[in-house]
């Protein structure tokens, strides 16, 4: 070891020593950023929503007889948008809680998992600052994720399916061109339920301190919600679980064409990101650091 | 002279459910003091750490940090601070390079250019750019006081910086540190041992079960010392016990493994030997058993209901 060189003198205080600085949020923001890109599990997601559509469109467009039961699953071998429709409502069943709970559900868990909270929380960057930074980087992720999903299974599906004119929910037929464009805004409705469950996942990463249950448990809680959404007689509850959301995009298929669900969805998906979002806030700034 | 100290707790105490762990604890560490918290494993060293790290909060009492406490300034009660508790740990799948450069971004960018510099203060320039999931237990801890002077502290905590570390990794890190407090800094190391307490530090404070058993210089503790001990085992130990009794000052009694504990100053101690083996009797085993610190240390931190000889010693000791 070489000579040590800290610029301390003996009796330094507060009185002669500059404030530290603070990072900015864009900072911390950027170091969650590094250490997503560094982990083999975030890549592996992407890389899967790139890829994963591929197999699958050319499965189900090689298929001799269309799964009619399904939503656009009748023209889903014969149209592109259809394929890329009938892959959507598969995927808000359990695929983007799934994929967005591997990053959010681990974010926060997994600094008690490698014991490094007493890291991170013993340099210049505030609690606050730092729930947000791994808060955003989760969103980011989950957005990231959706587009690049929709993105490649739509491109899939056009260019395996074709781009035919599309059969609405109604039996009307819709251009390509807007066949195209809804099919997207479709896909882009999920991005509302998809970040509420991402802040679902932050919420239980914070409070079960476990990456395995903050993963798994906003799976399970939306099958759960899918299965009373289902359930007859509670028709009021409906529209107020988190799956619901994920049915709005149907409306826009429909002639004619509805947006109420659309909105309804964004606001019951505001409100459930919201409150997990200032019950995990209070919860890891009340934590006591006592583990690691 | 500024009069600020580095750390000032009064009254801290705190619990975890039933269990208390800190309980009603002062002690002042004045800017470039070495100061030692010595304890056995359980004693409050680490809780106390953590509180003033802002990584709990104390249910009672005040710290402050060069004169801030975290209710006021929040993260900036740190401002001047670094140390790690316990292991310090890190990003198993970044590089050590990679993890420092992280910690520098939290301590607001300003940092990154004393990388190299600290990795070379703590030979670690070589294993930078291995991934921290491969370092061994030694290598941790030197990354760990690589992030530390990264901050370029006045404060240095270490807790337990030679915890778990082979015998030559214990050697740099205690050399480490006595450079490290050369330099000026103020230090304030946890340990549970007595020696690596005794060869730093300036002054101590003891911690059993969440209390203080004793508060000053390490010249008072050594003042406080009993007479140091040995083990003694003879081809006659009745002879030898019979022999200690014209031996004032020399307290001989059997212990427990069947052989003698001998206690009494060293001149007297020799003397009494001496006369065993001028006795005929043949020595088989005479040992040092605890140094007088360390015995101190035992009595200090032992179980109270176990412990009888040494109570006035400990309530002398309590806190001053």
């Amino acid at each position: 070891m070489s000579a040590v060189t800290v610029e301390t003198p003996p009796g330094a205080t507060r009185s002669t020593r500059r404030p530290a600085a603070s990072p900015s949020l864009l900072a911390a923001l950027r170091w969650e950023v590094r250490k997503l890109g560094a982990q083999y599990r975030a890549r592996a997601v992407l890389l899967g929503a790139l890829l994963g559509p591929i197999p699958v469109v050319a499965v189900i467009h090689a298929q001799s007889r269309a799964p009619k039961d399904t939503l656009f699953g009748r023209y889903a071998t014969t149209n592109g948008f259809s394929l890329a429709l009938l892959i959507l409502g598969f995927a808000c069943q359990w695929i983007l809680p799934l994929l967005t709970a591997v990053v959010a559900g681990d974010i926060f868990a997994s600094e008690d998992q490698h014991g490094t909270w007493k890291t991170v929380l013993t340099r210049s960057a505030s609690r606050a600052k730092l729930f947000w930074a791994k808060s955003i980087a989760a969103a980011g992720f989950a957005v990231l994720m959706v587009v690049i999903l929709a993105g490649s299974t739509v491109a899939a599906s056009v260019l395996i399916g074709g781009h035919q004119p599309l059969v609405g929910v109604s039996g009307q037929l819709i251009g390509a061109h807007e066949a195209l464009r809804l099919v997207l805004a479709s896909w882009a409705t999920t991005l509302a339920p998809t970040l509420g469950f991402t802040c679902l996942a932050i919420l239980l990463s914070i409070a079960t301190r476990n990456p395995a249950a903050g993963i798994a448990t906003p799976v399970v809680l939306g099958m759960v919600m899918q299965l009373v959404g289902a359930l007859g007689g509670i028709e009021a509850v409906r529209p107020l679980l988190l799956t619901t959301p994920y049915e709005s995009w149907h409306g826009l298929l429909a002639s004619p064409r509805f947006t109420g669900p659309l909105v309804q969805g964004l606001v019951v998906s505001g409100v459930w990101s919201l409150v997990a979002l200032i019950a995990g806030f209070v919860m890891l700034r009340r934590r006591d650091i006592t583990g690691g | 002279m500024n009069t600020l100290l580095a750390v000032d707790a009064e009254g801290v105490s705190k619990s975890f459910g039933h269990v208390r762990a800190v309980v009603d604890v002062s002690l002042q560490v004045a800017p470039g003091e070495v100061y030692g918290v010595l304890g056995p494993n359980g004693a409050g060293k680490t809780t106390l750490l953590r509180m003033l790290f802002g990584l709990i909060r104390p249910d009672a009492g005040t710290m402050r940090i060069f004169g801030r406490t975290w209710g006021e300034a929040g993260v900036h009660t740190l401002d001047g601070v670094a140390g790690f508790i316990e292991s310090p740990r890190f990003y198993p799948y970044l590089t050590g390079r990679q993890n420092l450069r992280g910690l520098a971004a939290l301590d607001g960018g300003d940092s990154v250019d004393r990388i190299e510099e600290v990795l070379d203060v703590v030979d670690m320039t070589a294993r930078a750019d291995r991934k921290v999931g491969g370092y061994s237990y030694g290598m941790r801890q030197r990354l760990g006081v690589a992030a530390s002077l990264l901050r370029q502290p006045e404060l240095l905590v270490l807790d337990e910086p030679a915890n778990g570390l082979d015998p030559a990794g214990i050697r740099d890190m205690r050399a480490l540190v006595r450079r490290l407090a050369g330099s000026g800094l103020t230090v304030l190391l946890s340990s549970h041992h007595m020696d690596e307490v005794e060869e730093i530090c300036d002054n101590v404070t003891i911690m059993s079960r969440g209390n203080v058993s004793f508060h000053g210089s390490i010249a008072d503790l050594r003042a406080m010392a009993p007479e140091p001990g040995h083990v003694l085992h003879t081809s006659a130990d009745t002879d030898a016990v019979a022999i200690a009794r014209q031996h004032p000052g020399v307290d001989v009694t059997p212990d427990s493994d069947g052989r003698l504990r001998v206690v009494g100053q060293e001149r007297l101690v020799s003397a009494y030997v001496a006369a065993v083996v001028k006795a005929g009797i043949d020595l088989r085993t005479f040992a040092a058993t605890e140094t007088p610190l360390e015995a101190l240390f035992f009595m200090l931190t032992d179980d109270e209901d176990a412990v009888e000889g040494p109570r006035t010693t400990r309530e002398e000791a309590a806190v001053r």
